[in-house]
């Protein structure tokens, strides 16, 4: 750990987790409070970690720490899953007014699902320690809301030894929006301007990746079938494929189309789609769209949606809150987006918040607020353990990870968070992060800063 | 959107700003509500606020403490107070009361006119004559405790414009919400905003050498303006009855109001180097630097700003929205302080400025700040940079009763405003339905929700 640190601060280039590469220690934590978010508080509880996997949990004195553990005395320390933000743009935004570093969205169509995050996604990005050293160790990488469809989302561990470890998961979600930021053709007079244009361009895209679809499998079984007799016949066309006629269209080789193909996981439901919306009546109209083509749906934002809470309950989606920092409109009282997290949970709707910032996600530097949006989320009448949930299991719930992440449960990833006080206070300070059982230098840029000028 | 944005996302904002501003134009013909706000009645004479958690700013922290408000002031603060048997008496047991929040860096309720971007050098703008009183934003700051407020000019220019200092009683009308006698204040700029804004345009300032240029320039224009009324002074003085006196020029006035230390100067400036340079222009000029704004990198170069008086108004934890934030770190304001700098948050942002006491509470985590530290970078310090600190920003005796009740430690994550008091009126009731207003009842206006994190937002 020590050398860990040195190397740490010697090294100018932020560090992806060297301690990913180093072998995994045995820790026992011991005497802590074990925010469990599955199964409840333990007050005075004890968490083993081993091979990167959580393997014991419970009360101290009812968890036998291994012999070869290092043990870390926590009394008086609170401990609790890594914290997972549902929506970032880590990777693809160093520094925000300068677009050389910026990679957030195509905006040249607005059907644009053959855009994957994971082929701009810079791993090392000094945004990720400074988000980790606050006790964020998972996140959804997502495209900016430019476009309709803006492209597939990637899910990332904040450490590990280069950019495919860091990558969990490929091309989780799809993400997509609607709204007024979308009509951008509408100042140079070009389709689509409107709603109305944005919703037909939507359902045709879907129509077309169908019919691509269809017609792929069907040229696929083509193929198959004359793996039978494949036969001179076939030979033969090679050869004069020069000359080919119409009735021969259907034999030339099948031509993938990119975009539609992409589409193809959403519309069979496989994948979940992401959709940005802040409107009641917006979200009105794109679930509509969504039903037709029953997509497995995440709604996102709904910040100006208070009078349409119970249809949103009744769509039985999992939705990513706010930012409850988003403004509330003239004459609106101050606290109508504070409190949509409480209504939307008391509807029974199971709710993540993100780090995004009023108005929506732009950039991730302030990742590491992401739990003091949750308490806020508190303050204005969420449960605590729902607000806990909300970052931590029903993200990783929602993306997928649920077996794997978001609680302190044996056989989870031993992503463990260790601070001084409740994570939802900003007076709260983190002393460790643990991913992947191993212990987080607590070095960013910034403390690298801080070091460098401290007297 | 709140962050800045790559520029080319910005393009689609004006769009919907355009929209809002002529929905808000068209609600103001067709209600006449917009124009006839209602007015509550005169607030009682004597408060007393009993067994709450005084944070006093000034004088620490009294558990179980008793403020006694008389016609408007603080009369008593302490274990006990003498307030007389007929006060109305606010039973605070478990809940906080702070001297109301001050944001010295707000850009609200000016509809969009936040930078006159056409020369580097516009020091006769007044933003009072931007100042719109409906703007929802005042009411959701008041929402979130902040009872004073800085509205400064924009940093597209290296001298922008006067600021106008408001109280935040919601509900009354214009003249009604400034800041009683406040000294004046004018903001200046630096860095990456006005070498952009007129580089982009092909004119001076387009470097940092450029933006300084231009600054002394418009000195030594304000200096011969000075001399010539300084001459033609002294001949009226000797009863000279033919002196001509000089044609007045607005700009020239308002840069000899500098010159002679009328205006509080208040810096947008981000980067260690230009603290530096900023100070050795103020010297060589003869005026002093109120407070940088920003302020990110002062953490490197505090012992020598410290010294000069100069205090900051910065960010809790803001940070690479541009180059000259990519410096920044979540420690400098607590650095800066033990340095021997006076620290102050700030908003710059509709968003933040709801919440400002948080921010203060990260102070706590970043650079372990005592509380009484923390609650005085929201209230007496950046009431010492607008200038207003013998008025407000501590629960003392003789003060401004401008107070903020709370149900939880304000610098926690959970509390929120129950009450807030100006002047020992009552402007935000929690309990109430409806927005929470006892003092207002129209229409508000909204002018799109600027967040912009350093002032240039509006060009």
């Amino acid at each position: 750990m020590k050398k860990l640190i040195v190397i740490a601060l010697l090294s100018a280039a932020p560090l992806f987790l060297s301690a990913a590469d180093a072998p995994k220690k045995t820790i026992a934590i011991t005497g802590a409070r074990l925010l469990t978010v599955s199964h409840g508080i333990i007050e005075n509880g004890t968490l083993v970690m081993a091979d990167g996997k959580i393997t014991a949990v419970g009360e101290s004195g009812k968890v036998t720490v291994p012999s070869n553990a290092e043990v870390v005395d926590a009394h008086g320390m609170t401990v609790y899953p890594g914290l997972i933000d549902p929506e970032t743009n880590f990777g693809l935004l160093e520094i925000g007014s300068d677009e050389n570093t910026t990679d957030t969205a195509e905006p040249s169509d607005e059907i644009m699902p053959h855009m994957r995050v994971a082929d701009a996604f810079h791993a090392e990005t000094e945004l990720i320690p400074v988000a980790r050293l606050n006790g964020i160790t998972n996140a959804v990488v997502a495209p900016a809301s430019d476009d309709t469809i803006a492209g597939q989302d990637i899910f990332i561990q904040l450490a590990g030894a280069d950019r495919d470890a860091m990558i969990l998961g490929r091309d989780v979600a799809l993400a997509m929006n609607f709204g007024a930021e979308q009509r951008r053709r509408g100042s140079h007079s070009a389709f689509p301007s409107t709603r109305m244009g944005l919703i037909t361009q939507l359902r045709q895209s879907f129509f077309d990746a169908q019919d691509y679809m269809a017609k792929r499998d069907a040229a696929a079984k083509k193929d198959e079938k004359p793996e039978a007799k494949k036969d001179d016949k076939a030979e033969s066309k090679k050869d004069d494929k020069s000359d080919t006629k119409k009735d021969d269209k259907a034999d030339k080789p099948f031509k993938r189309d990119l975009k539609l193909e992409a589409l193809i996981p959403y519309l069979k439901g496989e994948r979940p789609v992401v959709i940005g919306v802040y409107e009641g009546y917006d979200i009105e109209t794109i679930m509509k769209v969504a039903q037709e083509f029953h997509l497995k749906v995440i709604l996102n934002h709904v910040t100006h949606s208070q009078e349409v809470l119970d249809k949103i309950a009744a769509y039985k989606v999992p939705v990513i809150v706010g930012s409850i920092y988003d403004f509330p409109r003239a004459n609106e009282r101050f606290d109508a987006v504070y409190t949509l997290p409480a209504e939307l949970a008391k509807r029974g709707v199971k709710i993540a918040i993100s780090s995004a910032d009023a108005g929506g996600p732009v950039s991730s530097h302030s990742s590491r607020n992401l739990p003091y949006a949750a308490g806020f989320a508190v303050a204005y009448g969420l449960p605590y353990d729902e607000a806990l949930k909300a970052i931590t299991l029903n993200v990783a719930d929602m993306f997928g990870f649920g077996d794997k992440l978001g609680s302190l449960d044996v056989g989870k990833t031993a992503n463990v968070v260790l601070a001084n006080g409740d994570p939802l206070d900003v007076r709260t300070s983190v002393k460790q992060v643990y991913i992947d059982g191993a212990a987080v230098p607590m070095v960013s840029r910034q403390t690298q800063l801080r070091d460098e000028y401290k007297k | 959107m709140h962050r800045r944005p790559p520029l080319r996302l910005r393009q689609h904002r004006p769009i919907l700003q355009i929209v809002l501003a002529l929905a808000t134009a068209i609600g103001c013909l067709v209600l006449p509500a917009v124009c006839f706000p209602e007015q509550a009645s005169s607030p009682p004479q004597d408060i007393v606020f009993k067994n709450a958690t005084v944070m006093t700013a000034s004088h620490g922290t009294i558990e179980h403490g008793s403020v006694w408000v008389h016609a408007g002031k603080i009369a008593g603060v302490g274990t006990s107070v003498n307030a007389p048997a007929d006060a109305v008496a606010v039973d605070a047991t478990g809940q906080w009361l702070t001297p109301g929040i001050i944001d010295p860096h707000s850009h609200s309720a000016l509809d969009s006119d936040v930078n006159e971007a056409t020369s580097p050098v516009t020091p006769s703008m007044h933003m009072i004559d931007a100042f719109d009183n409906r703007d929802k934003a005042l009411y959701q700051a008041l929402a979130g405790g902040v009872t004073t407020e800085l509205l400064l000019h924009g940093s597209a220019n290296m001298i922008g414009g006067q600021a106008v200092v408001i109280k935040n009683k919601v509900g009354l009308d214009r003249d009604a919400m400034l800041f009683p006698n406040a000294h004046g204040s004018i903001k200046f700029a630096s860095g990456e905003n006005p070498k952009r804004v007129y580089g982009s345009r092909n004119q001076l300032p387009s470097t940092r050498m450029g933006n300084f240029e231009v600054m002394r320039q418009a000195f030594e224009d304000a200096k011969e303006y000075m001399a010539s009324w300084d001459g033609y002074n002294a001949k009226v003085a000797k009863g000279d009855k033919d002196a001509v006196a000089p044609k007045r020029d607005l700009k020239l006035d308002a840069l000899a109001d500098v010159l002679r230390g009328k205006l509080y100067v208040q810096i947008h400036c981000y980067r260690a180097d230009e603290f530096l340079t900023e100070e050795a222009i103020a010297h060589e000029y003869g005026y002093k630097i109120r407070a940088f704004h920003h302020a990110l990198e002062m953490y490197k170069v505090a012992d020598k700003i410290a010294p000069e008086n100069t205090a900051i108004a910065t960010f809790a934890d803001w940070w690479g929205y541009k180059d000259e934030a990519w410096d920044a770190i979540p420690w400098n304001a607590v650095m800066s302080m033990r340095e021997g700098v006076k620290v102050a948050l700030k908003s710059d942002s509709n968003d933040h400025i709801r919440r400002l006491n948080q921010e203060a509470g990260k102070m706590v985590h970043y650079g372990g700040a005592t509380e009484d530290e923390a609650i005085r970078m929201v209230t007496l310090n950046p009431a010492w940079i607008i200038g207003v600190d013998d008025h407000t920003g501590s629960i003392d005796v003789g003060k401004d009763a401008d107070l903020v009740l709370w149900n939880k430690d304000p610098l926690s994550t959970y509390a929120r405003a129950q009450k807030v008091y100006i002047d020992g009126d009552l402007f935000f009731d929690a309990s109430l339905p409806g927005l929470g207003t006892p003092h207002f009842k129209g229409v508000m206006h909204d002018a799109g929700g600027f967040g912009g994190e350093d002032g240039e937002d509006g060009q």
